[in-house]
């Protein structure tokens, strides 16, 4: 399955599944339900059903 | 049909009314703001020219995508007036200055914040700038295009932030507080020297600590701040970020229960029945909270409250980024204001825990390579936090 992105609703952040996001543990290729339910936008706190995922 | 009005179309009335539309499709929602509506991420307004963006480049949501998505009326350039609670009224003056009454079920106050002044035997309003808003940014960005020395009073978040940013570009920064270290409030000394080293080796901000301004004048094309000590820096423009007050008159006007901020109770609601507060304009815990995350649990809160579901606000610890380029900084700010800084770590790599009487972590402040320590120590924190519930005042 090809990677995806999902940004934050609330400041527009991306995450990539394919660059992941090392400085909050999660390495390159990380699928996004395998990110803890728990953690939140690192840049406004947003939690993660805050996410949407972006058209390819 | 029942009608939710809110006044304020920052981020916590967009996102009370994004909440609200996702529980209840029916409501009739009606938003009014003092200025042009667009949603926005108001961070980013101190981060936009290492980005590479326009003021226009940060709006996220355009008023038709927002009406079209959130299903709700938006009133531009309108000012309210007048509230009458007992008949559930609120009078508001249009661009053209006739007044329009609305009525309402429920009033949600998410009137923000607004920059504080310098006093006024110190500067005149008019010869310092202010970034509260797109708005606000536009006018700055317009007067910086030709202009290569910026000072900026105020050494908190905003004013950290903005340094790093203009400084980035070739812009000749510097920063004026009265306090010893960048983000006093927030981080230990040692922890705000590190940002300042890092500042001015790498960026070369310049840095007046500890500095009284008296006064603020023009002198021909530039702006002049003069310090207690006689001192004189000279600048193009001259940005004043020294913290935000509360945006309470409407609350006052009704007599609800004002002190530094409006005061809730746990499920948003002022002292005044069916009207309720969210965001920059409200206290939490006795003190304002001007962070993006406490507006969002807040409005994610009160959605469920207004729509039939009552459910009580629980603050968890906010880490909040301060984007400062040389010296990554991470800061979760205590709830509590009773308690000692506990540092570790070495140059600017550095890990401070802010912890309350009973030696419990309530807060904490992280820079350089430690940022990566934010999950784990923002789960202790909760655990604090659910042992002991926010008790809002009541």
């Amino acid at each position: 399955m090809p990677f995806r992105k999902y940004c934050c609703i609330t400041c527009d952040t991306v995450y990539d599944e394919a660059l992941g996001w090392p400085d909050e543990g999660f390495g390159p290729g990380t699928r996004w339900e395998d990110i803890p339910d728990d953690w939140t936008c690192p840049e406004c706190s947003a939690s993660k059903a805050d996410f949407y995922l972006l058209d390819a | 049909m029942e009608t939710i009005a809110i006044i304020g179309a920052g981020h916590a009335g967009l996102t009370l009314a994004r909440e609200i539309r996702q529980q209840d499709k029916s409501v009739n929602l009606v938003i009014l703001s003092q200025e042009e509506i667009c949603a926005y991420y108001k961070p980013n307004l101190s981060k936009a020219l290492s980005t590479g963006k326009s003021p226009d480049q940060l709006i996220t949501k355009e008023a038709s995508q927002l009406e079209a998505e959130l299903q709700c009326t938006l009133l531009h350039r309108v000012c309210v007036t007048r509230i009458e609670p007992e008949i559930k009224v609120l009078t508001y003056e249009m661009p053209d200055e006739t007044q329009r009454t609305l009525k309402y079920d429920r009033l949600v106050l998410a009137t923000g914040a607004t920059p504080m002044p310098l006093p006024s035997h110190v500067a005149d309003s008019a010869q310092l700038l202010a970034i509260n808003h797109l708005e606000d940014y536009r006018k700055f960005r317009n007067v910086l295009n030709t202009k290569k020395q910026v000072a900026i009073i105020g050494a908190g978040f905003v004013g950290c932030e903005l340094a790093s940013d203009l400084s980035s570009q070739g812009y000749q920064v510097s920063v004026i507080d009265r306090a010893e270290w960048p983000l006093n409030r927030a981080v230990p000394e040692v922890m705000g020297s590190a940002i300042r080293t890092a500042l001015s080796s790498h960026m070369d901000v310049r840095w007046f600590l500890g500095k009284t301004i008296e006064a603020v004048d023009r002198l021909n094309e530039q702006t002049i701040v003069r310090f207690s000590d006689g001192f004189l820096l000279a600048a193009d423009v001259v940005v004043s970020a020294i913290g935000l007050r509360p945006n309470t008159e409407l609350a006052r006007q009704i007599n609800a229960q004002v002190d530094l901020g409006i005061v809730v109770d746990a499920f948003s609601q002022t002292s005044i029945p069916h009207i309720y507060a969210l965001g920059d304009c409200v206290e939490y815990h006795g003190s304002p909270l001007p962070f993006i995350s406490p507006a969002t649990h807040a409005a994610k809160a009160l959605a469920k409250t207004l729509t039939g579901q009552p459910t009580e606000l629980l603050l968890p610890s906010l880490a909040v980024p301060v984007k400062i380029g040389p010296c990554p900084t991470l800061i979760c700010p205590s709830l509590g204001k009773r308690g000692v800084w506990e540092v570790q770590g070495s140059g600017i790599d550095l890990e401070a825990h802010y912890l309350n009487e009973f030696g419990q972590l309530t807060g904490f402040a992280l820079t350089g390579k430690c940022v990566s320590r934010k999950m784990e120590l923002a789960r202790q924190c909760q655990s604090v936090a659910s042992d002991a519930p926010l008790s809002l005042a009541s």
